[in-house]
């Protein structure tokens, strides 16, 4: 049967050239679209996870259900166990204890609402290495009371590298605290919001003006993003009690609601695609199963079921559908090749400032997805016609063809 | 019973004489019946029509009989034979196989029925276009699971012999001349070995010397094998070298013969079960 399917499929060439045609271009297409997609997306991740984020980030128990509004409530006055059960995670690239306040920054001409983070200079710019700096420099171990301040901020009060500001917070008992810092370095992060709102201090610096000694959480790095779920499983059972683990995924409601986005919008392209293929497909194959209703009239005359025939129209189809998807998958691939070379200049997402560039990746998974959705289209669009074939009566298949 | 029933010629008993009573002779003991259609009538619809094709036709037909069905265009003669071939089904009546009433079947038991016990030849010929004359001359023993694929081969290479095309086995059907065609679907009808082969106007799509080649070749092959031969023709050279012969006429029969040296010898009397002795006609 695949011998007589094979022969049948090589008949009309230049029909099958066009349906391997409109099968392998619908095939291409999603491995371009899909690749494209798994980029941007994947391009999102690593910059969310890599400009603040982290992979992970320990918290004391209830301080992310309690949206952060009562930063003194839940600080970890001593993260040493949490630093050791984070350094026994295999995985861990980096670490980086952290505490975040509300507060004010003044520079004598103006005064602004800020959020304060408390950072280890060091660590931090490993985790943070998708910050970029638009002037000065980040911070380092020396600069006990230096300052970053986010770009939007800096625009807003007209800051320059070297400008002096005041910082004031409430302290637990609720006594305001102020401390004089000189600015060294303006920072753009993934998130607009984030960067006309923030502030980066040492740690050191952050905890006198809170006069306190602890962290409100500890991020991780990770060297690799598919480490995490495991990282995660491994911390939890290394952690004291009273503490919780948040992935990167939990945290990053931007990176979720646009991949959520892009993932619909993939998925209306992909039934469009189907759909085309499914048609341009179904037509050829109504056109050669018609012409070819006497052949089948002359298998099931000469003893094959209904079935046979119903077997012999999919498989043909079927077989156009491998083959197509095939040079679809390769024809894709070659282009996703060729114009990740050269790179697609994207505009700044929403709430960025940041265009990039995209490529298109090969993902074995989209090229599978392609391939067997190629085949499936294809099997799909055979199905009623092959039916209706095999429904014929025997006697007026073979009428057909005289 | 009807009038259309009164009129028919199916119900008319012809006594059948052997071709030995034909001719003066004595008669053999009858042979073993082969296919009985009983009191067969089919219609076709046609938009709210109801169009007969058949009207109440009963026959026998022995093995090893070389038998024309005749008739003008629109007389049934094709119908007949696809009933006969089980690749129809008859609005009511019955049809036997051997013993097999192959109205009860189901259609995969009625494929493979005609698998083992009927060939066809068609007027188109009919082969498939992607096979080459050995390959459609295998195709239909492709579904005998009980043969080795050399069996198999030297059962194709046998048949495309007998019928002389050994040299044009890799030929495809459009690097065949009509009557080569006509040669493969002969051997491919004969190559699971059947107990009858129905042939829709064989000779149709022939030229005249080709056409008597190939009926030439049939009437050998029955004369050798006893496989039972049945046409559905209006050329007359077909029904000259038939020994029995079955007339039709709007879906009736009208007429059965007998061939007794160079004439017919016709039944024409009533009856409800029109018989043909399967005599063999060694003209």
């Amino acid at each position: 049967m695949l011998k007589l399917a094979l022969r049948n499929i090589l008949r009309q060439r230049t029909r099958t050239a066009l349906t391997l045609a409109a099968i392998a271009l619908g095939v291409a297409s999603l491995v371009l679209g899909g690749g494209f997609v798994d980029d941007i997306l994947l391009q999102l991740r690593e910059a969310t996870i890599r400009s603040q984020l982290g992979h992970l980030q320990v918290y004391k128990r209830g301080q992310f259900a309690s949206g952060g509004h009562h930063p003194y409530d839940f600080l970890i006055e001593s993260p040493d166990a949490i630093e050791r059960a984070v350094d026994a995670v295999p995985g861990v690239v980096a670490r980086a204890a952290r505490v975040s306040f509300s507060g004010l920054i003044s520079n004598g001409r103006g005064e602004l609402p800020i959020l304060v983070e408390g950072i280890q200079p060091e660590p931090e710019a490993r985790i943070g290495s998708a910050i970029s700096i638009l002037a000065g420099r980040k911070l380092t171990a020396g600069d006990d009371f230096g300052i970053m301040v986010g770009e939007g901020l800096a625009h807003a009060l007209k800051l320059k590298v070297g400008d002096n500001v005041n910082l004031v917070l409430a302290t637990r008992e609720g006594a305001m605290n102020t401390l004089d810092f000189k600015l060294v370095g303006v920072f753009r992060s993934l998130s607009r919001e984030y960067d006309t709102r923030a502030v980066r201090i040492p740690l050191g610096a952050a905890q006198e003006l809170t006069a306190t000694s602890g962290v409100n959480a500890v991020v991780v790095l990770l060297a690799d993003t598919d480490l995490t779920a495991r990282a995660r499983a491994d911390l939890e059972a290394r952690l004291p009690a009273g503490y919780e683990v948040k992935t990167w995924q939990e945290l990053a409601d931007f990176y979720n609601s646009t991949a959520a986005l892009y993932e619909r919008q993939f998925g209306v392209l992909l039934i469009i695609i189907l759909v085309m293929v499914l048609l341009s497909v179904a037509n050829s194959v109504n056109m050669t199963l018609h012409e070819r209703t006497p052949e089948f009239g002359i298998m099931r005359a000469l003893g094959r079921t209904s079935r046979d025939a119903f077997r012999l129209a999919v498989l043909e189809t079927a077989l156009l559908g491998a083959i197509g998807a095939t040079i679809g998958v390769v024809v894709g691939a070659a282009f996703a090749a060729v114009i990740s070379a050269i790179g697609i200049p994207m505009p700044p997402p929403p709430n960025s400032e940041s265009g990039f560039t995209a490529a298109i990746r090969i993902v074995p998974s989209i090229l599978a997805a392609a391939f067997a959705l190629g085949i499936l289209a294809s099997i799909g669009a055979s199905l009623l016609p092959a039916r209706h074939l095999a429904r014929i009566p025997v006697v007026e298949a073979l009428r057909r063809g005289v | 019973m009807t009038s259309s029933d009164q009129h028919s010629a199916a119900n008319i008993v012809h006594s059948l004489p052997g071709r030995e009573a034909a001719i003066g002779g004595r008669p053999r003991s009858p042979k073993k019946v082969l296919v009985r259609v009983e009191n067969v009538s089919k219609q076709y619809r046609l938009d709210a029509q109801l169009v007969p094709a058949l009207n109440s036709v009963n026959l026998n037909i022995e093995q090893g009989v070389f038998m024309a069905i005749a008739g003008p265009s629109g007389s049934g003669k094709s119908t007949l034979l696809n009933l006969i071939g089980c690749i129809d089904t008859p609005t009511s009546g019955r049809i036997f196989i051997g013993d097999h009433d192959v109205s009860s079947k189901s259609p995969d038991q009625l494929a493979s029925l005609r698998a083992r016990t009927i060939g066809f030849i068609f007027q188109t010929f009919n082969l498939l276009p992607v096979l080459s004359a050995e390959e459609n001359v295998e195709y239909p023993l492709l579904q005998f699971k009980e043969l080795s694929i050399a069996e198999r081969r030297k059962r194709v290479q046998r048949y495309l012999e007998v019928v002389g095309l050994s040299t044009f086995a890799r030929h495809r059907p459009n690097q065949l001349s009509g009557g080569q065609r006509q040669r493969v679907a002969i051997a491919r009808a004969l190559v699971v070995h059947p107990k009858i082969i129905l042939a829709d106007e064989p000779t149709a799509n022939l030229d005249h010397k080709t056409g008597g080649r190939i009926l030439r070749l049939m009437r050998r092959i029955n004369r050798q094998t006893r496989t039972t031969f049945v046409f559905s023709t209006h050329d007359q050279r077909v029904i000259d070298m038939a020994i029995r012969r079955v007339d039709l006429e709007d879906g009736e029969i009208i007429r059965l013969g007998v061939r007794a040296g160079k004439e017919w010898v016709y039944a024409m009397e009533r009856m409800n079960d029109s018989s043909l002795d399967g005599e063999e006609d060694d003209s």
